[in-house]
């Protein structure tokens, strides 16, 4: 196992989906904590500071009762209130040395030998008993003073019904908070474990083509998200190295067919030729016949080193090539051969049509084509090369009367050493057109064979080297 | 001629000193770069051959630095990597020509000859060629043989004209493909043969002695 990659029944906390559920778990946390801090304070204080305002001027307004007329006068006051039905707040009044002069409370709440003149603020909590219940217990909010003649008043108002919904409303988030942070572990969880589980598939897929078996593909499910495309990708990926090493290994073999007949026909020349008596003229045939087959066997080696090089090129060093001229030299070169081999030769090549790509590729794979056209059209036959500029890019076409190819056969002979049967009297390593497929390719461009009258195969063949 | 072959692998530099001393020339070689710089510099060789992947020094640096020192010996790269745009980096670096393994023995010398060939010519512009009784007027663009003018076709003329630059020499179907079309590529076909039958129809079939010769296994050679 790879150093840095963990197993067992805890991988999934060192998956990258599980560290960032944690980190937002965490981040989740923090953020909560702080939004309720800040919902608390704005709103449980705000109601706080209204209700004191609002204690502070009952008392004032009592205080300001006695001011005038004395304790009568404030018990008048504090009477009165006792009878309005809805109220919010709660009073005693209580003499110097403790006795109840008015009040809703049995006694006083608080300890008043500490009370000034000055308003002071007091909590304390009250019981009322509910029937058949628990006692109802309130929270009181209070100002105390003491007056003039050392009695004492207090004011209390129960905490509004708003700082207990808050506060309920507080409670509640901080409970399901850390429920939240659960989830999210458990997100998390679960998605690592997905995420875990799917590159843990890419890599057994992976390690499997290492070990040499390409047939492997990687599930695809149905929701096509980046798991899905990378193993599209991946497939597509394997597909093609399969193809490559299929066509490398059946290219391997090819050779060893293509070559072993040749040298063994060579090997049992010279030992014949050995076994006769040697005089200069025979050993002269036979060097040079020697010689001819060697040639041809090199031609072919350097055609496997030439294809080789193709499809290892780069289009780096791609530079503008002007098409039309080298369409026209082609012809010039090739005019002379065609009318040695009785064909008629034409050439009709539209002016300054220019590519950036590899001359000494595309006159190549020109020169491939026309080869082809000579070696197959008979005496009497016609040849024509044409380069044109259409919607669809260019296109090098090379016309011929000869036998054609049979539409079954169009895609076979682009491939390495296919030779057709008709063809096997000539010479040849069965390579050119896979190079003009393979420079097409390399310049993004395709070779298209088809018949030189549409679908009349037998009336000779077109080949098309379309380019952009 | 006198030639250095620089060439890292014994047995493939035994195999291009056999094919020169068989052609007649004599044939140095060493193995790295370093030293063939040296030997190229203390000695007034022909022509070099340097295989462009040596150790340490490459080839390819090691002709530069000749160059760059006023070595004027025509250079002859060989090399594996045959694409045309290695054989660029070959010429720009102070290299004549380029040949590519594996290559034709008859190739190795016609090319090695024509190299050294070019070394004697010392730069004096010409501006008539003369092979036999054929004659070539370059500036004039003439060709005439015993009196009788002779009518070419501009390629044509150019094929005569690097034939008469290397009269006496054997030159490749690649070599003429190479220099007179600045194509480099295999024809599969005989395309370079149909042309030269063409040429020589022109400047021989009237004519009792035969000035272009087909070398057997090799290339033509134009010869006086």
């Amino acid at each position: 196992m790879p150093r840095g990659l963990k197993s067992g029944p805890l991988a999934f906390v060192w998956t990258t989906t599980f560290r960032l559920a944690l980190v937002y778990a965490v981040l989740f946390a923090l953020f909560s904590a702080g939004m309720l801090a800040y919902f608390y304070t704005a709103t449980v204080g705000a109601m706080r500071s209204e209700t004191i305002v609002r204690l502070e001027s009952e008392l004032q307004t009592l205080a300001v009762a006695w001011n005038s007329g004395g304790p009568e006068r404030l018990e008048q006051s504090l009477l009165e209130r006792a009878f309005v039905r809805v109220r919010d707040f709660t009073y005693q009044f209580e003499t110097g040395a403790g006795d109840i002069i008015i009040g809703d409370l049995p006694r006083m709440p608080v300890d008043t030998s500490t009370v000034l003149a000055e308003p002071q603020s007091v909590t304390f909590e009250i019981e009322r008993a509910r029937p058949g219940g628990d006692p109802n217990i309130s929270t009181i909010e209070g100002r105390i003073l003491r007056l003039g003649d050392g009695s004492i008043l207090l004011v209390g108002i129960k905490m509004d019904e708003r700082i207990m919904l808050v506060s309920r409303v507080t409670r509640a988030v901080a409970t399901a908070a850390p429920i939240g942070i659960i989830l999210a572990l458990i997100g998390g969880y679960f998605s690592s474990r997905y995420a875990a589980r799917r590159a843990e598939g890419l890599s057994r897929i992976a390690e499997a083509v290492m070990g040499g078996d390409l047939s492997q593909r990687a599930d695809i499910g149905e929701t096509g998200d980046e798991f899905d495309r990378l193993s599209e990708r991946l497939n597509a990926m394997l597909t093609r190295l399969e193809r490559l090493m299929a066509s490398t290994r059946h290219a391997g073999e090819a050779i060893a067919h293509d070559l072993r007949s040749p040298l063994s026909r060579l090997r049992n020349r010279l030992e014949a030729t050995m076994s006769l008596p040697l005089d200069k003229e025979t050993a002269e045939d036979t060097l040079e016949q020697t010689i001819v087959e060697i040639d041809q066997l090199l031609a072919t080696f350097n055609a496997i080193l030439r294809l080789s090089r193709v499809n290892e090129a780069s289009t780096a060093k791609f530079s503008m090539v002007n098409l039309s001229e080298l369409a026209e030299e082609m012809a010039e070169l090739f005019e002379p051969a065609c009318e040695d081999s009785e064909l008629s030769f034409s050439a009709q090549i539209s002016p300054d049509i220019g590519i950036c790509g590899d001359r000494a590729l595309l006159a190549q794979a020109v020169s491939n084509i026309l080869d082809n056209s000579i070696k197959y059209t008979p005496p009497g036959g016609e040849i024509a090369l044409e380069l044109s500029r259409g919607s669809d890019g260019l296109s090098i076409m090379v016309r011929d009367s000869g036998p054609g190819i049979s539409v079954d056969d169009r895609d076979r002979v682009k491939q390495r050493f296919v030779r057709l049967d008709e063809a096997r009297t000539q010479p040849g390593s069965g390579l050119g057109l896979a190079l003009v497929d393979a420079v097409a390719e390399l310049h993004h461009g395709k070779l298209v064979l088809g018949s030189s009258v549409q679908d009349d195969p037998g009336s000779g063949l077109l080949v098309t080297l379309k380019l952009p | 001629m006198h030639i250095l072959v620089i060439e890292d692998d014994r047995e493939h530099s035994e195999f291009i000193e056999n094919v020169l001393t068989g052609a007649g020339h004599s044939v140095e070689s060493v193995g790295q770069g370093d030293e063939g710089l040296l030997r190229a510099r203390s000695k007034d060789f022909d022509a070099l051959i340097v295989d462009r992947m040596l150790p340490e020094k490459s080839g390819l640096r090691m002709v530069q630095e000749f160059r760059s020192g006023g070595g004027v010996t025509p250079a002859l790269f060989l090399s594996a990597l045959s694409e045309v745009d290695h054989r660029v980096e070959g010429l720009e670096a102070g290299g004549d020509d380029y040949l590519a393994k594996p290559f034709a023995p008859a190739e190795l010398i016609a090319r090695v000859e024509a190299l050294g060939r070019r070394h004697s010519q010392n730069e004096t512009p010409v501006t008539i060629l003369k092979v036999g009784d054929l004659e070539m007027d370059l500036l004039a663009r003439k060709v005439v043989r015993e009196d009788t003018i002779i009518d070419l076709q501009p390629r044509e003329f150019k094929l005569l004209e690097f034939l008469m630059r290397h009269a006496g020499q054997t030159v490749t179907r690649t070599m003429l493909l190479e220099k007179v079309w600045n194509y480099h590529f295999d024809p599969q076909t005989n395309v370079i043969d149909v042309h030269i039958s063409r040429l020589r129809s022109k400047i021989d079939k009237e004519f009792d002695r035969q000035l272009l010769q087909t070398v057997r296994g090799a290339g033509y050679c134009l010869e006086g």
